[in-house]
């Protein structure tokens, strides 16, 4: 299974829109809330060089924003 | 191929409300979400419609598509790349089938204005951000500034003086055009938010991450601004990308025309929402919501007087 975490906002609606496919997907992931843990931010930005979320890893290959069709090809779901 | 009463493009309020009143209309009809909420869904948090004293816009959105599916409404996850007339039927084509129907309703608003500077594109997600309810808590402590002179800046604003600790909100005009509870809690912020009228952006200044921008006013002496952030709220066009393929008539701004029940110029095709400026500048989440309504039951009384303009024995799913 593959290695999957979210960088969010609580207020990003893209974040929610991924975790929700996620969800549908059975996929599990880790989330780290770069708004209030800043040692999480500091990893996103390492990550992806850019402030706008939401950044998904997934076994270390860095999408940001809510890219589906990516993240699909990425954990091999298809539509 | 698929065929359905009705199938509506666009899954933002407008389409959201077409979808729930072609549903109890016992129209088959299938929403081509496309992305998923529309402009509604990034809007933050809405105070202003009627019945719900306050919701975020997605969670308002999903209850649309909820209440959809709940008269029968279907909903595909997926993007439409062409509509095409086939005698009186319509045939869409998304990334993943090809569906045909009677009619369809468009409900794919508008595109977010960007400011055309250089550095613009290679500094997004770099300082400069488009989504304030998104990025806008990755500032705290930090200066930023917001350059749009509406009621969602304004908002943006209030939005983020949660976080930041100052904010210069900049603006073409003399006054923002806000609504007075959204202006009068931004007052209340006090020195944490400083007004820049008749300004505008210049320039965008910075190499890996964006350093400051270049004011068209000065501004303590200099057109030189340091900011970590700047939000970018400047507006938005009507989405174009049906309008040539389906030879619709526009007007100069590129709205498309609608008589006032959203019949188009071409016959079982309506609009709603953001792509046609029926109430002018007054664009909101009740407004479109009311043009699918409208939209949707132009559609119903379409179907009605024309029962057999496009036949198939096709079956919905």
């Amino acid at each position: 299974m593959a290695n999957v975490t979210i960088y969010s906002t609580p207020t990003c609606v893209y974040c929610k829109a991924a975790k929700e496919f996620f969800e549908a997907n059975n996929v599990s992931y880790k989330e780290k809330n770069v708004a209030e843990d800043e040692q999480a931010r500091e990893e996103m930005v390492r990550k992806s060089e850019q402030m706008g979320v939401p950044v998904i890893d997934i076994d270390g290959t860095i999408v940001i924003g809510f890219d589906k069709e990516k993240i699909a090809e990425l954990l091999g779901i298809s539509s | 191929m698929k065929h359905y009463d009705l199938i509506v493009v666009g899954s933002g309020a407008a389409g959201l409300a077409a979808a729930v009143y072609a549903g109890r209309y016992k129209l088959s009809t299938l929403v081509v979400e496309g992305e998923f909420g529309g402009e509604t869904a990034t809007a933050g948090v809405i105070e202003n419609y009627p019945g719900i004293p306050a919701i975020e816009g997605y969670e308002l959105m999903r209850s649309m598509k909820k209440q959809a599916q709940g008269t029968g409404a279907v909903f595909l996850d997926a993007w439409v790349k062409e509509i095409i007339q086939e005698g009186k039927c319509f045939v869409v084509k998304t990334e993943k089938e090809e569906i045909r129907s009677t009619m369809v309703v468009l409900g794919i608003g508008s595109q977010r204005r960007h400011l055309n500077l250089p550095n613009e594109k290679e500094l997004t997600g770099r300082g400069i951000h488009y989504c304030w309810t998104c990025d806008g808590p990755l500032y705290g402590g930090k200066v930023v500034a917001m350059i749009g002179g509406g009621d969602s800046s304004v908002k943006g604003v209030n939005f983020l003086a949660e976080y930041a600790e100052k904010i210069f909100l900049l603006y073409r005009d003399t006054d923002v055009r806000a609504e007075p509870i959204n202006f009068e809690r931004m007052q209340k912020l006090g020195d944490k938010v400083v007004l820049l009228p008749k300004t505008e952006v210049k320039e965008i200044v910075g190499e890996k991450k964006l350093e400051k921008i270049v004011l068209s006013q000065e501004y303590n002496g200099s057109f030189e601004l340091p900011v970590d952030a700047l939000f970018v709220e400047i507006g938005f066009d009507p989405d174009q990308t049906f309008v040539k393929q389906l030879g619709l008539e526009t007007d100069e701004r590129g709205y498309v025309k609608t008589d006032a029940h959203m019949n188009t110029n071409v016959p079982g095709l309506f609009v709603a929402g953001d792509m046609t400026n029926h109430f002018g500048g007054f664009k909101q989440d009740i407004t479109a919501a009311a043009l699918g309504s409208v939209a949707a039951t132009s559609a119903y009384e379409y179907k009605k007087n024309n029962p057999d303009i496009c036949v198939s024995h096709d079956k919905p799913s």
